[in-house]
């Protein structure tokens, strides 16, 4: 979470983005005016727009467009979807919503496989965090670190527990990096970020799709709202190094299973030219641009409209 | 809203302002030196710009245009010119000098677009013309006479000029080498302190002294005129070739080669800072009187390094020849990204300039502030223990409490101040009473040079029961006397005569505020109005009603060599360096022995260079 009410110009790549958080420490608005529709995001730092000021993020710029709305951003930086479940638990269950947007950034089901995250602590080591995480058992979501220990462990501390390093092969990504060939590698070798996505049955897919159907049916016995899952493709999807029909696949079966309106932005999002999906993340950091921000949120807009129409 | 950016890098002091081009508020201002954590960091100032943004809370799109401090191409041809003059001699200074003109100055406008995100219109403003702005429109004038004095700009070591409304003429210059600045600067080096940063310690070493040497320097180094004007002696100096200040003549002059750093401050150093500031004076009050003279304007306005000298404002505030004296707390080159900004403000953008009874620098608090949540959210992470007191008077009354039973008080509260003078919202605060705080202070707080004196902050409206000195000095830019009837019988002459070392005689009392008492019963005054800082002068108002006393010592929030303390971290780090007691953040305070066990941290000595 970040601090409550605060103001602040995150120096970045980009120059820089102003960042404002309300009273809850999301980047949001306070406001809410109770003539108008309220829609709830949840998401990562894709959607809490680590990169971008408030008003360009894709949740901002929907909000732009229906007037009649009012976006509630609830999305959290480096956050996986059971975290994001457990934030709409604990401060928007009762809110009033007539749209709840879930947007689960596909890298996200890595991320609910770790109990550890990585960071630096005060004299810029790495340490590991606890996060809260879920663990399926005889297909029953089971709650760890419950409460959320709060010392760092080092990583020989750590031992053989789950830790999500950011992606696959941490160690030759960083070199990739360094090298400046990272993508052109990822290109050449066919490399596919998210492999838990290959089959319906693989441990990660079972966890995320245990996750959803926990969260949505909660949502579904306290509100009469609708509620659109949002699959955020990873660059390589959008830029077409990876194949994302895996994925796209898993989630459509959960729509159908569900009856869960999947707004997937993919389609809409390769119609634009190479050099235009390539300004749509920064030169080095991964998240969305301005334009990248935009161009999601012209690729949801219509089902947006429709939902909304419903619900009123 | 638009704004206007002022930048101010390359030499020292880097920073940047950022003002509205509606009416010329100063929405935030700040020295790179902060962020950075490096002493005069004159690198370009991305922390000070990106912080610029932030409490404007604005997209580069709002910035109408980005003003640099001084004239590049006037300044390259200066260099050119003073290599020529002393040519093939200062070879190295001309590559050093050419290097920073050439080299860094010319990334400037990529610097800004990485920084911004945009590209913005990029402008010059002189480097003067930029001081005088800070001076000027800042000022509570309609009307002013402007004198700017500094170690050198693009050609000008000092000018004069006249502000009327939104406009500015610059009426005369002195140019280089021929600079008051640099002169001081030569001493300064002369006696053993360093260029840029030791001239306020010779400031403080001068009433040690006795202006033995006055006579000596006027017959050999500098020619003053009727008018102020004046020209160096260049055989006595070394500075246009280089690395050097002074010469071979110079030292002959004074007997003997300069001081070398941190040995011990001898007589001969003292009767020097007597003497330089004799003269300084008197350049600058024959200066300030052609200044009135020709643009008969009873107020005046000063900026630039010189104009730090609040001896020298001090005295020139006593002789009455102006009605009103404003001077800019940021006067030296940082000061010159918020003239840059001014002047392009009122010039370009025609913002109007409001005239009040008070000035618009909003008591130079323009710089960054931290929230008590986020001071909560430091403390619980850092393990520390912390009392919470949300009221304001009770936090007041707990402080001044503590205070009047000789605790050192660390205290950081509200926005960051805009120049080199601590001013209650990064201070250290003591008892003045106390006979033996000045050296307890001194060498085991701030460890520095126990000659050097603190200052007191007082209640605006006590001041002339202490000092002799009405007005306000909200700035700490003016010295004034203590009262007689306070002051003690003070045996002096002994210290002169070699019988007794500086520290026995900086613990001799001296009036009833000793630890503000300057060994000549001076004092470098802050006034507080709680217009300015409300909950400052709530303090200063708990500690009188306490203790009878209406002022505080009020010293810089840092060691020796670090740049004064910015945020909550750097607040904490600098209290368990020292032998502080108690530290303030915003909100909560923090009692040092009820704080866990620390690991002794004697790292400021090699992380920050003494200055």
């Amino acid at each position: 979470m970040f601090l409550p009410k605060l103001r602040a110009r995150v120096a970045h790549e980009s120059g820089g983005y102003l960042l404002e958080t309300n009273e809850l420490g999301f980047r949001s608005a306070s406001e809410v005016k109770i003539e108008k529709q309220q829609v709830l995001v949840f998401g990562d730092s894709f959607t809490a727009g680590d990169g971008v000021s408030n008003g360009k993020r894709w949740s901002d710029t929907l909000a732009r467009e229906f007037d009649r709305a009012e976006f509630h951003n609830f999305a959290l930086p480096g956050s996986g979807t059971d975290q994001q479940y457990l934030i709409w638990r604990k401060f928007a269950r009762d809110r009033q919503s007539d749209l709840i947007v879930i947007a689960v950034l596909v890298e996200n089901i890595r991320r609910i496989m770790s109990a550890w995250r990585p960071a630096s602590n005060e004299e810029g080591q790495t340490v590991f965090r606890a996060k809260p995480y879920f663990e399926l058992k005889d297909g029953l979501l089971v709650r760890g670190h419950d409460p959320v220990p709060i010392e760092s462990v080092t990583a020989s501390e750590l031992g053989e527990a789950s830790v999500d390093l950011g992606g696959r092969f941490p160690t030759l990504r960083r070199m990739l990096n360094r090298l400046e060939v990272k993508d052109l590698v990822q290109s050449l070798t066919g490399y596919q970020p998210v492999p838990d996505y290959d089959h319906p049955d693989t441990p990660g897919w079972q966890l995320m799709r245990a996750i959803l159907v926990k969260w949505l049916g909660e949502i579904r016995t306290i509100h009469d709202c609708a509620v659109a899952v949002v699959p955020l493709p990873l660059y390589q999807h959008v830029e077409g190094t990876a194949d994302p029909k895996a994925y796209q696949a898993r989630f459509s079966e959960l729509g159908a299973d569900l009856n869960v309106h999947i707004l997937d932005p993919l389609p809409a999002l390769q119609g634009y030219s190479q050099l235009e999906r390539r300004g749509f993340r920064f030169e080095r950091d991964v998240h969305l641009t301005q334009a990248g921000h935009a161009a999601v949120a012209e690729a949801l807009a219509p089902r947006i409209r429709d939902l909304l129409e419903c619900a009123s | 809203m638009s704004y206007v950016l002022g930048v101010s890098a390359f030499y020292h002091d880097s920073a940047a302002a950022i003002v509205s081009t509606d009416d010329g508020e100063i929405i935030a201002a700040a020295q790179e030196e902060r962020f950075s954590r490096k002493k005069h960091d004159p690198r370009f100032p991305a922390g000070a710009i990106n912080y610029c943004l932030e409490e404007a809370f604005i997209e580069p799109e709002s910035i109408d245009a980005v003003v640099f401090y001084d004239n590049s191409a006037l300044t390259i041809d200066r260099v050119v010119r003073n290599f020529m003059s002393v040519a093939p001699r200062g070879r190295d200074g001309f590559v050093t000098a050419i290097r920073s003109v050439l080299g860094d100055k010319l990334e400037l406008p990529e610097l800004l677009s990485q920084t911004l995100g945009a590209d913005r219109p990029f402008w010059f403003v002189d480097h003067h013309l930029s001081h005088a702005s800070s001076a000027f429109y800042p000022a509570p004038f309609e009307d002013a006479a402007i004198l700017t004095i500094d170690g050198v700009g693009e050609h000008a070591t000092l000018s004069i000029g006249h502000g009327t409304g939104r406009k500015i003429e610059m009426l005369k210059e002195i140019n280089y080498p021929h600079s008051l600045g640099l002169l001081y600067s030569a001493v300064t080096a002369y006696c053993g302190f360093k260029v840029n940063s030791g001239e306020y310690k010779l400031m403080g070493l001068a009433p040690y002294g006795e202006p033995v040497y006055a006579q000596t320097i006027e017959d050999h180094l500098i020619d003053i005129r009727p008018d102020g004007s004046f020209r160096l002696n260049m055989d006595y100096f070394a500075y246009p070739e280089g690395a050097e200040m002074t010469g071979s003549r110079f030292h002959e002059l004074f007997g003997g080669p300069p001081r070398a750093q941190e040995s011990r401050i001898r007589i001969r150093d003292m009767d020097l800072a007597a003497s330089i500031q004799a003269v300084t004076e008197k350049v600058v009050l024959r200066l300030a009187k052609h200044a009135r003279e020709i643009t008969g304007s009873r107020n005046l306005v000063m900026a630039g390094g010189v104009a730090l000298n609040c001896v020298a404002n001090g005295h020139l505030h006593r002789t009455g020849l102006f009605d009103g004296i404003w001077v800019q707390p940021a006067a030296g080159d940082a000061g010159g990204a918020l003239g840059a900004a001014l002047y392009a403000a009122h010039t370009a953008f025609d913002a109007l300039r409001p005239v009040g009874d008070r000035d618009r620098q909003k008591g130079s608090y323009l710089g960054p502030r931290f929230t008590p949540a986020e001071v909560e959210s430091l403390v619980d992470r850092l393990g520390l223990v912390a009392e919470h007191i949300p009221d304001s008077a009770a936090r007041a009354m707990r402080i001044a409490g503590e205070i009047a039973e000789g605790k050192v008080v660390g205290r950081l509260a509200g926005r960051m101040e805009y120049g080199p003078r601590a001013l209650g919202a990064r201070s250290i605060l003591g008892d003045p009473r106390d006979t033996k705080m000045q050296s307890r202070m001194n060498l085991s707080i701030k460890y520095r040079e126990s000659f050097r004196p603190f200052a007191p902050a007082i209640m605006h409206d006590r001041v002339a029961e202490v000092f002799e000195h009405e007005d306000e000095s909200p700035y700490m830019l003016m010295v004034a006397p203590v009262r007689a009837e306070r002051r003690l019988p003070f045996g002096w002459e002994d210290f002169r005569r070699g019988g007794a070392d500086m520290l026995d005689a900086v613990n001799r009392p001296r009036s009833d505020v000793p630890a503000v008492t300057h060994v000549d019963y001076s004092a470098r005054l802050q006034t507080v109005h709680p217009e300015d800082n409300p909950e400052f002068y709530k303090l200063l108002d708990a500690f009188e009603k306490l203790t009878g006393c209406p002022l505080l010592i009020n010293t810089s929030f840092n060691v020796r060599g670090e740049p004064i303390v910015m945020t909550p971290e750097d607040a904490i780090r600098c209290f368990f360096r020292t032998e502080m007691d108690i530290l303030v953040l915003e909100e909560h305070i923090l009692f040092k022995d009820a704080q866990p066990k620390q690991e002794d941290d004697d790292e400021w000595r090699s992380e920050f260079e003494l200055d």
